[in-house]
Order: C-alpha cells, then structure tokens, then sequence
C-alpha cells in the first residue's frame, strides 16, 4: 500500500529534504510562514515539483465575529494559488477581534450564533480559495457555561451547512477529552464519516493546572500510546485518510518524523472499517 | 449569563492582554479544574509563544544576554505589543527601540542596535531573490546615460548606522565563533544588509559607501548618490564602490 502519511514540513528539516528526498506522503506547511518570500519559500517551491503538498494555516481565525481579515485572506489565497496543494485546512477556533490578533488558537462557545459565525466565515473562505478547506477539531482547555451544543455536534453542522470537510486531530481529541472529561468514542460516533477528509497526529505534554493535570498540545513529542489506539478506532470507524504527523517545538532528527509516518501507514493498513463494526 | 460571541471574544482579548477576567465571570466552565487555572493556559500560551517568536527573530540579542534575561524582556515587550495580524515574521518591529529603553539592559549600550541588526536581517530574508544586475546587463547601457540612471538596491535592502561596532559583535556571537573578545569601544560602523540567494547578510561600509547606497535607496540617480557619497567622503571611488555592489549581487536587474 502506499503512503498516505505524511510530515511536517519544518526549517530545521528543509535542507535534509531537498537532499535526500525522503518518501512521504505529503509535506504539510503552515502558511502563515510562507506568506512572505524568503529563502525557505524558495525551497517550498522547488519541492512542491515532487511532493504532494498541504497548506494548514493557523491564523484565518475562522471563529472571528468581526468576520475574516480580508487583507490575511489574501495573502493566504495567493499561497494556495502559488503552490496548488492537495489539501488546505485552519482550525475551529478564533485568534483576532478588534484588530488584534492573539497568537493561539482560542476556543468558541458552541452555540447557534457561533455555529453562523463559522459557518458564514467558513463559505468565505471556500469562495475566496475556490475549493473546499478541512476544518480541524481544536484542542480544549475549556468549556464555555453557555455552549448548547456538544463540539462534534457543532463541527458536523459547519460541514453540513458549509460542505467544508473536517480534519480529524486525533491528537487534539485525547487533549479535549481528558481536559473536559468527555468520552473520546462518544465524540467520534457524533461525526459523520463522510466529511473526515485528513487525520493529523501529534504528541502531548501533561502539566499542572490548579493542582490537577491538564494536558497540553505541544507538538513536541512522540505520539502517545492513547493516541496511536485512539487513531486506530478514528480508521476503524472512519476509514484510512491522508494522515499528518505534526512536530514543532524539540524538533528532533528527520528520522523521527518518518518514523511516526511509518507507524501510522502500518496502522492504516492494518485496520479497516469492518474491525471496528466485528469489535 | 449569555455573551454574544463578540462581547465573548472582547472579554477574552481584555484578559489575554491584561490578565484582567472580570468579564468572563461565570463564562467558562468550572469543576476541579477551576475556570481562572484553564483561562490561564491561554493567557500563558500567547505571552510565551510571542517571546519565543522574538527569540527566532532576534538570535543575536539572545545569544549575547543568554535565554532567561531575553525571556523577561521579550516578555515585557511582548505585554505591551500585541500584534495586530498572524504572521510571526513580522511581529517585533519595535523590540529595538524597547530595548533601548529597557532599565535592565542599560549596561548594554549597543544591544538596541543589535537588535536592528537582526531584524534588518529578518526583513532582508523575508523579500524575494529575484533577478540581480550583472556586469553584462549594465553594458547594455550607453556610457553617457550612466549618470542619471536608477539602478534599485535589492528590495529589503537596508542601511544601518551604528556608534558600536555590532558588525563585530554580531561575528562574535555566531556559532563556532573563536572567543576572541571584542573592543566595544572600537568605533561605530555602517552596514549594508540585503537578501542574498539562500539566506540574508550584511556586510560594513565606508562612511562615503553608506551615503551612496542610503541615496539609490532613497530613488536617487547614479549621479546624484555619488555627489551625496563625495559630501561625506571625499575620497569616494565611484567605479570601485559600483563594482564592489556588484559583486555582492545587490542591484536589481534593469526594468526592461
């Protein structure tokens, strides 16, 4: 079977790859890195002549109900249009209000006024690019008292009402669920099948928050045993999808990377939709 | 209580900036967790992400006051200016200037300017490599049009001035660097910095150098950078210093 994992693309990696040229499904960028040209872009555009390329941006602010900044948008339309990914996602989640931006990815009340927001932003984004985004699930280190609806029920609404597809980080579930006390399985019932067009994997890190542990998505590590069993019951249930890992803090060797690439080939190949329905 | 979602995130970017969550009182979800420590995840979440972005525009400044002392001052800058759009490249414009005025870093009077280094090294590496002049394009103009003709510097071209010697600090304090110290007091320098194929890089200038590139930058003619080069350098040598800019590949190509 063929790949269908793929790596993050990161600096420190940039010059190994252009050399060796290393089999992977895909590289993903995050686009905010590449709006302007530099050196490293260069590079980006040289490989994306024999990779498969995603560009997942993290600061469209899609959950923003001063609506999308035009002038951002711009600029990101004219990277997609540079370097004609395969795939093209941002996040359930807002960073800017007023004019300021907040460098993270904040977490939305999931509520009907929040569902249009989405929604609404969503449609302007797929207008803008001409071609449908991933919505990635966020990872959550809150709730807010007012959501009336749970968070898989809001993503399958903005896919429904949007057409957009959703990115299924398997990573980012296990964060919220432990940090927000859910049922990660009951979570993935909630979604429907159809609209998952990736799967994104990263490692944790478990801090202190009030004297109790909290999980924090970092990046910065291998994923975690839960996980790798948590992605096996997303490719049961959903089926094998084109499946990233991510890494961006403690970037180790390239190796590593591929290495993680591996490991989730080998568990797309090995489970199928049916494992989950004979479970 | 139920904030509409504007209110909610107006709520949310007053404590992201000033820690100050009054107005999400009773908004987030509490249980053993209480909701002040998961807001405070955020909070610590955009301070420290900022401060690291600075860390990777201005490597210089953090190799010379080492990783604790750039922290708390990234940190303070970073307390006092938000940034206004997503792209971490371009966030820190007034980091020199906060130094500058940084109580702490009194004792380092040049550490401003090595921070203007280091972003003039950022904007340079953030602009196109596009087509350079070489010496055959340029004998395609006729001799007698040389002297009003607008050759442009390589866009994200700058030219820094310093009282300190921050060329030499800069050496210094790259990795690998032989641990030869440097005398502060040797003197300030002129830098031109400018994006080369794979990276960005500077290299010092005569005072009569400076005038000259400072002018083409400013649109002038040949003609006119090298009257202004002659005012403050009256041994300037125009075929010289037009050769040495060529040769480090910072003209642009002629506008066909």
């Amino acid at each position: 079977m063929a790949p269908v994992a793929g790596i993050g693309l990161r600096a420190p990696h940039l010059a190994a790859i252009e050399r060796d040229r290393p089999t992977t499904a895909f590289l993903e960028i995050h686009a905010e890195n590449y709006l302007t040209p530099s050196p490293a872009r260069d590079a980006v555009e040289r490989l994306r002549r024999d990779y498969t390329l995603s560009v997942h941006a993290v600061g469209l602010s899609l959950g923003s109900a001063d609506g999308l900044d035009e002038a951002h948008l711009d600029r990101v339309a004219r990277l997609v249009d540079r370097l004609q990914p395969a795939y093209v996602s941002d996040h359930l989640s807002w960073s800017s209000v007023g004019g300021r931006y907040f460098n993270d990815l904040l977490p939305l009340p999931y509520t009907e006024e929040a569902l249009g927001v989405v929604v609404r932003n969503v449609t302007r984004l797929q207008e803008r690019l001409g071609r449908r985004v991933a919505i990635e699930n966020p990872s959550c280190y809150l709730a807010f008292a007012q959501s009336t609806l749970s968070e898989p029920e809001f993503l399958s609404q903005v896919a429904r009402r949007s057409g957009c597809g959703l990115l299924l980080d398997v990573n980012n579930l296990y964060v919220t669920a432990c940090n927000l006390r859910l049922d990660p399985q009951a979570w993935l019932k909630a979604l429907p099948a159809e609209a998952i067009t990736e799967y994104h994997l990263a490692g944790h890190a478990v801090n202190d928050a009030g004297g109790q542990p909290i999980l924090i998505d970092d990046h910065a590590s291998r994923v975690d045993p839960a996980v790798w069993s948590l992605f096996g019951e997303a490719v049961g249930r959903f089926g094998p999808r084109p499946t990233l890992i991510e890494w961006d803090a403690d970037i180790p060797a390239l190796e590593v990377l591929l290495d993680e690439a591996a490991c989730a080939d080998r568990l797309l190949a090995e489970r199928r939709p049916h494992d989950a329905r004979a479970a | 209580m139920t904030l509409a979602l504007r209110d909610l995130q107006a709520a949310m970017a007053a404590y992201l900036a000033s820690g100050d969550g009054t107005g999400l009182a009773g908004a987030v979800a509490g249980d053993s967790i209480p909701a002040d420590a998961r807001l405070r995840i955020h909070r610590h979440h955009l301070h420290e992400s900022l401060a690291t972005a600075l860390t990777t525009t201005f490597p210089t400044v953090r190799q010379l006051v080492g990783e604790a002392f750039f922290r708390a001052m990234a940190r303070a800058f970073v307390a006092a200016n938000l940034p206004a759009q997503p792209v971490l490249s371009e966030y820190g414009e007034g980091f020199a200037a906060f130094i500058d005025g940084y109580d702490r870093a009194r004792g380092l009077p040049y550490l401003g300017d090595v921070a203007r280094l280091d972003w003039a090294l950022n904007v340079a590496f953030h602009n196109p490599w596009q087509s350079r002049l070489t010496a055959p394009d340029l004998a395609t103009i006729p001799a007698e049009q040389l002297p009003a003709a607008r050759i442009g510097l390589a866009p994200g071209t700058t030219v820094i001035r310093s009282a300190h010697p921050i060329d030499r600090i800069w050496a210094a304090s790259q990795p690998g660097a032989s641990s030869a110290t440097v005398d502060l007091d040797a003197g300030g320098t002129c830098l031109l910095v400018f994006r080369q194929h794979d990276d960005s890089g500077f290299v010092a200038l005569r005072a009569g150098e400076a005038a000259f590139a400072s002018s083409l930058l400013a649109g002038a003619s040949l003609e006119d950078a090298a009257f202004a080069a002659f005012a403050v350098d009256p041994g300037f040598d125009l075929s010289v210093v037009f050769r040495r800019l060529l040769d480090l590949t910072v003209f642009v190509a002629l506008q066909q």
